[in-house]
Parts: C-alpha cells; sequence; structure tokens
C-alpha cells in the first residue's frame, strides 16, 4: 500500500541503496524550487474571498426578530444571551398598568462564541444570518460583547491600511490551491 | 530521581509538558547512558472535563464539544456521537446524510493523517515533510468549508441527518483535488518516506507484535501496522461504507515506519472512497422526516433551493426515552472511537461516555520505548499520531 517497496528491502543500510535514496530525495526538493504550491496568501494585503455559506460573525436583523430566544436556548457557547431594552422600562411612570413585559432581544459576545451556526439555523424568522466577517480584531475582551443595538448595527467592518486583494481559492491539480483576483 | 549518590546508574528525563510535540504532556524517562530503562507517559494536562459538561449540555449542544478534543479529526468523532444519540432517540438518518457523512469522515482522516504525518515529520527533524502535510491539509480544509462553512470544526452532522448538502461545483473541484494528492504522494515518498534518513530513522525502530498489538487493546493505523485487519468500517460497517469498495490497508513489520506508511495507503483508500461517493451518492432527503417535517413551512423552500437545513425547534431540546442507553463505535482517523450515551429522560445526557483512539494508544509509549535510545523517542511518539488532547478530553 504504502511507497517504501520502491527502494529497495527494508532495514538495509546497502551505501548504494542510500545514495540512490538522497539523490532522489535532493532531486525532488530541487524540483520544488521551481514549481512551488503555495498554500498560503500574503495576509493582510492579500486577503481569501470566503464561500457562500461560510460561517462568520452574525448578522441580526432586530426588526424580523420576534423574540422568541431559540438562539439563546440553542448556543452550546452561552454566547447568545436575552436582554432587556436598555434605558430602562420596568416600573417606572406610576400609574401605567403592568402589561406585557418587555420584549428581550439577543445580543452576541464574541469572546465566547464558536460559530457553529446553530442560532442561525434555528432562528424561526431569518432574524440572525452569517457574514464573511471572520477577521475582526479587538483591542479590549468587553467589545467583544454586542448588546442588541450593537448587535443590530451589523458585523465590525475590518479596516485594511491598503485596500487588500481578494483572492478566490480554486482547486488546481498540480498546485493544490491556485488563487484567482476577484473584481 | 534515583541519583548516581545512591548507587543507582539511571538518570530521570523529563520531556515536556511544555508541549513537546503535538499537544501538553510530559514523557518521564528513565535512561541508562542513552537508552531507555522505563517511560512513563504523564498525561492529563489538557483534561477539559468533557464527559462531565456534556451533563450540563443538551445533545445538540454537547456536538461542538465533542469536535474539540480530537482536533484535525473532528468529523469521525461528531458522527460517532450523533449516532449513539440517534440510537437513543430511535431515528435514522437518510441514506444521502449517511453518504455526506462518510464524505466528511474520508476528507477528515485524510486531513488528519497529513497532520499525524507533518507532526511526525518536525518530531524527526524533518521541516520539508511538516510544511508539505501541514500545507496540503488546507486542500480537504478548504473543501470542508464549502461543505460545512468551517474550516475544522464542522459540527456538521446533527441526530437524523446533515446541516447541508453539497454545494454547486464540489465534485468536480474535489476531483481535483485529489488528483493533486495523487500527485504529491510520489514526491513525499521521494522527499521523505523513503528518505534514507527516515528509514535509518524509524525501520526497526518501535517494534509492537501483533500479539502485543493484541493484547494491549490498541486501535487503528497503530494496530494495522501489526498486522491485524481490524477497522471498525469493514467490522461493523455504519453510515456509507457497507456500499464502498475499500481496502483495509495493513502492513506486517510493526515499526515505526510501517505505522507511517499504513496511514499514506489510508490517505490512498480515502481518495478512492470520495471518488466513489461523490460518483454514486443517493439523491433524496439529507434529514429523517421526523424532523424534515418540523422544519417550518415558510422554510421549506429556502431549505430546498440551498440545500441547507433549517432546525426544527425540537433539535434545541431533544430528549431521548428515560432509561435509554446506546453504545456507538467509528473508525475515527486515529483508531476506533467509542461513545455511550445514557438518558434519564431529560434534555441533556446523564452520562457519557467518550474513549478516543489515543487514549486507547497511550499504553504504547510503555510498551514500545523499552530499551531504544533517547533519539527514538520522539521517532516513536510521531509514529504512534498521539494526540494529549483526544487523549486527556
Ligand atoms: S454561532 Fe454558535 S456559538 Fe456563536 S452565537 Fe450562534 S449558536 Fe452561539
Ligand atoms: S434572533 Fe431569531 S431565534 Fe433569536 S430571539 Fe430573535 S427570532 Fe428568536
Amino acid at each position: 500500500m504504502g511507497g517504501v517497496e520502491e527502494v529497495g528491502g527494508r532495514g538495509g543500510r546497502n551505501p548504494v541503496v542510500s545514495l540512490w535514496g538522497h539523490l532522489k530525495a535532493v532531486g525532488t526538493g530541487l524540483k520544488y524550487l521551481i514549481a512551488v504550491p503555495r498554500m498560503t496568501v500574503k495576509y493582510p494585503d492579500e486577503v481569501i474571498e470566503l464561500p457562500d455559506g461560510y460561517r462568520g460573525m452574525l448578522i441580526y436583523h432586530q426588526d424580523l426578530c420576534i423574540s422568541c430566544g431559540l438562539c439563546a436556548t440553542i448556543c452550546p457557547a452561552n454566547a447568545i444571551k436575552m436582554y432587556l431594552p436598555s434605558g430602562g422600562g420596568g416600573g417606572e411612570g406610576g400609574g401605567e398598568k403592568p402589561e406585557t413585559p418587555p420584549k428581550r432581544h439577543p445580543g452576541i459576545d464574541y469572546a465566547r462564541c464558536i460559530f457553529c451556526g446553530f442560532c442561525v439555523d434555528i432562528c424561526p424568522t431569518g432574524a440572525l444570518e452569517h457574514s464573511k466577517v471572520h477577521d475582526a480584531a479587538y483591542e479590549r475582551v468587553e467589545d467583544m460583547l454586542y448588546r442588541p443595538e450593537e448587535f443590530a448595527a451589523g458585523p465590525p467592518t475590518v479596516e485594511f491600511e491598503r485596500p487588500p486583494k481578494r483572492l478566490r481559492p480554486v482547486m488546481d491539480e498540480r498546485r493544490g490551491i491556485s488563487y484567482e483576483p476577484v473584481g | 530521581m534515583s541519583g548516581a549518590g545512591s548507587g543507582e546508574r539511571t538518570l530521570e528525563l523529563l520531556i515536556g509538558p511544555q508541549h513537546p510535540a503535538s499537544g501538553h504532556m510530559r514523557l518521564v524517562a528513565e535512561v541508562d547512558g542513552d537508552v531507555v530503562v522505563r517511560l512513563r507517559p504523564d498525561i492529563g494536562y489538557v483534561h477539559r472535563t468533557v464527559e462531565k459538561i456534556a451533563e450540563t449540555k443538551t445533545y445538540l449542544q454537547t456536538i461542538p464539544l465533542i469536535e474539540r478534543p480530537p482536533l484535525a479529526d473532528t468529523a469521525n468523532h461528531n458522527l460517532g456521537y450523533v449516532m449513539a444519540v440517534e440510537r437513543l432517540l430511535g431515528v435514522e438518518a437518510p441514506p444521502r446524510a449517511q453518504w455526506l457523512r462518510t464524505l466528511l469522515a474520508e476528507m477528515n482522516r485524510i486531513h488528519s493523517h497529513l497532520y499525524g504525518l507533518g507532526i511526525h515529520g518536525i518530531m524527526l527533524g524533518s521541516s520539508t515533510a511538516f510544511m508539505w502535510a501541514f500545507g496540503d491539509r488546507e486542500i480537504m480544509i478548504e473543501m470542508a468549508k464549502r461543505l460545512t462553512g468551517a474550516r475544522i470544526t464542522y459540527s456538521y452532522m446533527i441526530p437524523g441527518g446533515v446541516r447541508r448538502d453539497l454545494p454547486p461545483g464540489f465534485a468536480e473541484e474535489m476531483e481535483k483535488a485529489l488528483r493533486y494528492l495523487e500527485r504529491r504522494l510520489p514526491d513525499y515518498d521521494r522527499i521523505f518516506f523513503s528518505n534514507p534518513v527516515t528509514r535509518a530513522r524509524l525501520e526497526g525502530v518501535g517494534v509492537l507484535t501483533r500479539e502485543d498489538a493484541i493484547r494491549l487493546g490498541v486501535v487503528g493505523p497503530n494496530l494495522r501496522a501489526s498486522g491485524v485487519a481490524y477497522d471498525v468500517r469493514r467490522a461493523r460497517p455504519y453510515a456509507a461504507y457497507p456500499e464502498l469498495d475499500f481496502q483495509v490497508v495493513t502492513r506486517s513489520e510493526g515499526d515505526s515506519m510501517a505505522r507511517m506508511l499504513v496511514r499514506v495507503g489510508e490517505i490512498r483508500e480515502s481518495i478512492r472512497m470520495i471518488r466513489q461517493i461523490l460518483a454514486r451518492m443517493p439523491d433524496g432527503p439529507i434529514l429523517a422526516e421526523r424532523y424534515a417535517k418540523m422544519i417550518p413551512p415558510k422554510w421549506r423552500d429556502y431549505v430546498r433551493e440551498t440545500g441547507r437545513i433549517k432546525f426544527p425547534a425540537i433539535l434545541a431540546s431533544l430528549r431521548p426515552p428515560k432509561g435509554a442507553e446506546a453504545v456507538s463505535r467509528v473508525e475515527a482517523a486515529r483508531g476506533e472511537a467509542v461513545f455511550y450515551l445514557v438518558s434519564d429522560g431529560g434534555p441533556r445526557p446523564y452520562r457519557m461516555r467518550m474513549v478516543t483512539p489515543s487514549l486507547r494508544n497511550v499504553v504504547l509509549f510503555s510498551h514500545l520505548t523499552r530499551g531504544c535510545r533517547v533519539a527514538d523517542i520522539p521517532a516513536i511518539y510521531g509514529s504512534l499520531d498521539y494526540f494529549p488532547p483526544e487523549a486527556d478530553r
């Protein structure tokens, strides 16, 4: 099954066989001096275009949300919690009758999120979607927590010093992956 | 601590726990000059109480948890766990879902074997093998990303089926990827596997006899490299394996080289299986009818058009019958993985037992290193594809 039989018998320390083996190894190395398959790109000057359906940071459409709380229930990492509207509500205003309690909305803590996408898949109204943003960086861990209003404002935009070249990975019989410029 | 002063001649050598290779563990070696008298693996540095945490998570939430310890080989463990949950619930995934599961499982096997070969390479001092294998695993990561939306921790298999169908153009792209890997393997052979340096380091080193392999309960490629043709995919076929044509790769030598070459042979078999899967995958639903019919009607078109499942709310709180127990086993990349689940009728496992291949294979550290040279320790370690987090869980 493996390929070792190609080079003589096993366990042999035959110098001729060894020399041949070394030559083949060096020869193969030389071949790759010219044709180098390169799997990485020069981020952040080059950025890999992500495929449709990529499970990136979330987009929250508050207008579609029915406050069912399923996203918070299913989240395996406790990244989503349901929050009361900020800035009060509750018992103020004296005479008002206790109507339906204020609705809760989801907020997300990206310090906890593992991008499993369970929340997106279970949201019954489509209020949650994946974006293709996945490389946001934060200076403070508190900034990774988005309350509902902030969550609804969309995922962070990633700022690049120079506009990066966007590259789409395409499978390539010879090079493994070749990267085609997009747009 | 057997200092020379006490009249003893051996010295205790500590390797690790600062990440000696593939994760945090410590090897306590008692050496007499350059010869290892005894070696004890000191495990548990990356124990994450996975089994206990599972008791606090719902059945679905446990999926991402299961995937963390066996890193690289996430899909095979995902599959084993989900099979056990399905047995508890008495639900079965439809045929197409079974084939898709097998597809990702085999892609992940290639990825995991390359990962293991790369680590083995760097342990022998071959940066080339490391760079090549770690670069080439990107091929399967990229393809899995298109299928599942994630690079490593896919959480792709759920009770009753899978979350997504094949994206457009997947089979054509995969064929190119497989051809690339096939072109590369002979070059790997010339530059690394058959390299005289590699051969000198691995052949005849750390020999595991067939009898010992069986007696010690070794699993996976490490077992098959000692001439035992045991593979769960063949012994107790699951998912789409009964319908695939593949060979159980074995070798008879039982040394470190044989273990490495069994993995290489398995990469070739996985390539063959992926081709068969993509050529012959049956049409049909990817989620069991029991759950599919609970998907809100407004999402039916979306599911049909995109091939992506929307979860019915029931998945958030699956409750298997009280007292139900289930066992499942799969051939994960590093060997047989066993899951055992007990339900108390609630939404969380009462007990989840996860026996990983690395846990079964850790015994080999002591067994294979007796009498070897100190320089053989990394050669043997790497040949076992032992992954501390997978063993510690
Ligand atoms: S993607 Fe997963 S971890 Fe992140 S918020 Fe959604 S359910 Fe929670
Ligand atoms: S985002 Fe979706 S799942 Fe979460 S509360 Fe709103 S409607 Fe429910």
